[in-house]
């Protein structure tokens, strides 16, 4: 009878306060002010990821600490294309967000903007403009063929592992900059591929980061969006160029470089355009001169030489002497694939451009179909 | 303190306790967010408008309920047979893909907009049904667990779904186009192929998509099927008692055939819903409707829904409103995984409450001699 007793007496305690906690809430968290921008981020992983939606999420920190109070930002995370996300969008038009940012491709279509008329949209990685929807992105390749330099470096072997996500000209791109940046500091350097299909999926990203090291790969590097690599590269003593967001802390003694991404000053312009009215939709391709693109801070084993070579290399792409996407240039069965002394453009050019390239340069393993 | 098992199942326990389940759940979950510093009232306040309240909420909510009623009822069918059938999740992306090709093929080719709707039913029951019928077959005839086999049977429909759009130039993928070279995308359907749906005109217009039809219709005929039928009995029979129902003359294994077809039928044509009413086209990206676990949801739905075909179509409404608000609800002053965490103990409470229909808890040391039948 006692435990009973006491039983009874803590459950009408925990309502009773939980009753008061509810009561002493109401109306508190709902007076925030109207008269902020509304603008709000989508993330196909987590906000947190050690990558890719992180480097944006740092974006919208930046643009919040710099606007302050006449701005409100939000993020919503890990949403799905399709069903997931229009339900998402309606919610903040319905909130009032006036603009979203998506970051990850397939979020937003022309059609899709269409629906929303008074909302400005902005999606990284496509090439979908229209009246209220414009597109964003940075010549990764330059950053990451300077971070391709970094792996062949440390590389004794020459065989280098790069665990990727989708087979699609991006990604394509990505490995083909990594396998030539690579190939000036370890020539003869193979870039072997394991496609993980997916953007974050740190299990995946994991096994296949195994599955290279067992086939003989002595550095990683990735163009996924979770540190799982490099985790497992830490476990391995194995050297790790990560991708995105300077992750080191994820592998302090692995870590090489890694390629990376500062949209805030993009997101800052563009929101400072839609809260004045002059927001024009466009394709806008950020470059590692204007610090759109660039490399973190290398890790304790990279050698003075290699940051001499790099800095030099990041210099040259700077002041337009060198472009890595510059012909002669062989794919995988040696055949000529860009003309020399022909430089790739970024839509111009259908697969010898850099929004359609779909096929893979000489020493990289595996297939540009996945 | 003991459980035991309650005799009578008294009436009013039937609504009494999951209305107690969600009263708890939304103490418990109170408590978690006054822990992590947010205002739980007008967390519930935010919930309760995205899901039925604002604009367009519930034509989002049932956007999200209308595939789970199907997966729903799938695992329903097949669970009351004691027929475990895990697979709704694989089922429904056959049926998508199958409903898809008819779609393109008989849509491209002048039919009557009701006709092909109509075509794109079958395939995608059809798609459904066959995929189930693998892990069907392999029960009748060999005694395989239908468990380990529907589930993983999900993962290589996955992998077929990802196949044909991403790796692969398929009937299914729009290979034409600058922005198809840019990242692989699905054709989209033909006009005459897209499903319509009725506006009601309230609260901003909802829109009552024609599988969220689909689905109540077929919830009747299952309904119908099992309790008003000899198959329904026969199935009940089987489910309660194999060897009872083998002494009785009944046939089994055309029973599991024709459950488990029926079941991955109702979760194929979820996928042809899918395609027909919401994304028109074939949903392939690994980060698109794979991610939705429409399938497993189901399952959660057809248990809270004790397997009755007319209460799946409710509970779908209801778990689909809490899946609808859970979006609204993160951002970046409350973290998904706390959206997450209050989803988990909704429904942990709602299905931990169903223990108490069937049992009874007794505090105390004795027991009355007579109920200890």
């Amino acid at each position: 009878m006692r435990k009973r007793k006491h039983a009874l007496a803590a459950l009408v305690v925990a309502i009773a306060a939980t009753g008061v906690v509810l009561a002493a809430g109401v109306g508190a968290g709902s007076a925030k002010s109207n008269s902020a921008f509304k603008v709000a981020w989508i993330y196909v992983g987590p906000h947190n990821d050690g990558g890719w939606s992180q480097a944006h999420d740092a974006g919208r920190l930046y643009v919040q600490k710099m606007l302050g109070s006449k701005v409100q930002t939000t993020y919503k995370e890990n949403i799905a294309v399709g069903a997931q996300l229009q339900q998402t969008v309606a919610s903040l038009v319905n909130q009032g967000y006036k603009m979203i940012f998506g970051t990850s491709y397939g979020y937003f279509s022309k059609a899709f903007a269409a629906k929303y008329p008074s909302v400005l949209f902005e999606q990284a990685t496509g090439t979908d403009v229209a009246k209220n929807l414009s597109e964003y992105f940075g010549a990764a390749e330059d950053s990451v063929f300077l971070s391709g330099m970094a792996a062949g470096a440390a590389s004794k072997t020459g065989d280098i592992g790069y665990v990727v996500a989708f087979p699609i000209p991006e990604v394509i791109r990505h490995a083909n900059a990594f396998t030539l940046g690579a190939q000036v500091t370890h020539p003869g350097a193979k870039v072997h591929l394991v496609w993980t299909n997916n953007w974050f999926d740190p299990a995946k990203e994991k096994k296949a980061a195994q599955s290279l090291v067992a086939a003989g790969a002595d550095v990683l590097g990735q163009n996924v969006d979770s540190p799982a690599t490099g985790q497992f590269a830490e476990s391995k003593g194995i050297p790790w160029v990560g991708y995105d967001s300077d992750s080191s802390k994820f592998a302090p003694k692995s870590w090489q470089t890694a390629s990376v991404y500062n949209w805030g000053p993009y997101y800052l312009s563009r929101v400072k355009a839609a809260m004045n009215g002059t927001w024009k939709s466009g394709f806008y391709y950020g470059s590692m001169k204007s610090g759109f693109t660039g490399i973190a801070a290398f890790g304790p084993s990279v050698s003075a030489a290699t940051k001499a070579k790099i800095a030099a290399k990041m210099k040259a792409i700077e002041n337009g002497s060198f472009y890595e996407f510059t012909g002669p240039l062989y794919d995988q069965s040696g055949k000529l694939r860009v003309k020399s002394g022909v430089r790739m453009q970024v839509l111009k050019g259908g697969t010898n451009s850099l929004y359609g390239m779909s096929w893979l340069v000489k020493g990289v393993v595996g297939s540009p179909k996945g | 303190m003991r459980i035991e098992r309650r005799l009578r199942q008294p009436r009013w326990l039937i609504v009494a306790v999951p209305a107690g389940s969600l009263v708890f759940a939304f103490f418990a979950a109170g408590l978690v967010l006054y822990a992590t510093g947010h205002n739980a009232l007008s967390s519930y306040r935010q919930i309760v408008d995205a899901a039925f309240l604002n604009s367009g909420a519930i034509g989002q909510t049932l956007t999200q309920a209308t595939p789970l009623a199907f997966t729903g009822l799938a695992a329903a069918a097949a669970f009351r047979m004691r027929l475990f059938n895990i697979g709704a999740e694989g089922q429904l992306f056959m049926g998508a893909i199958t409903a898809d090709a008819a779609g393109l093929y008989l849509g491209g080719h002048g039919w009557p907009t009701a006709l092909v709707i109509f075509a794109m039913v079958i395939a995608g029951c059809a798609g459904g049904a066959a995929w189930a019928l693998i892990p069907g077959a392999l029960r009748a005839f060999f005694k395989t667990n239908e468990i380990i086999t529907s589930l993983m049977l999900n993962y290589v429909a996955a992998y077929v779904l990802t196949y044909l759009v991403f790796n692969t130039e398929s009937y299914w993928r729009q290979t034409k186009g600058f922005n198809a070279s840019v990242f692989p995308t699905s054709k989209t359907l033909p006009n005459d192929a897209l499903w319509p749906s009725a506006m009601i005109h309230a609260r901003g217009g909802i829109a009552l998509p024609l599988g969220a039809g689909i689905a109540v219709l077929v919830a009747f005929l299952l309904w119908f099927l099992f309790t008003r039928t000899r198959f329904g009995f026969e199935a009940q029979v089987l489910g309660d008692s194999p060897r009872a129902a083998q002494y009785a003359g009944m046939r089994t294994r055309r029973k599991i055939l024709a459950v488990m077809g029926i079941s991955g039928a109702v979760a194929g044509l979820g996928g042809a819903s899918q395609v027909g009413d919401f994304a028109h086209m074939l949903d392939a990206d690994p980060n698109g409707l794979q991610k939705q676990y429409y399938g497993y949801t189901g399952i959660v739905v057809a248990a809270l829904a004790r397997y009755n075909p007319l209460a799946v179509v409710v509970v779908a409404f209801l778990i689909g409103a809490l899946q609808n608000a859970g979006n609204t609800l993160q951002g970046a002053d409350f973290p998904s995984g706390l959206v997450g965490v209050m989803q988990g103990i909704i429904l942990f409470s709602a299905l931990g409450g169903e223990l108490l229909v069937r049992y009874r808890v007794r505090v105390g040391r004795t027991m009355p001699a007579t109920e200890a039948a």
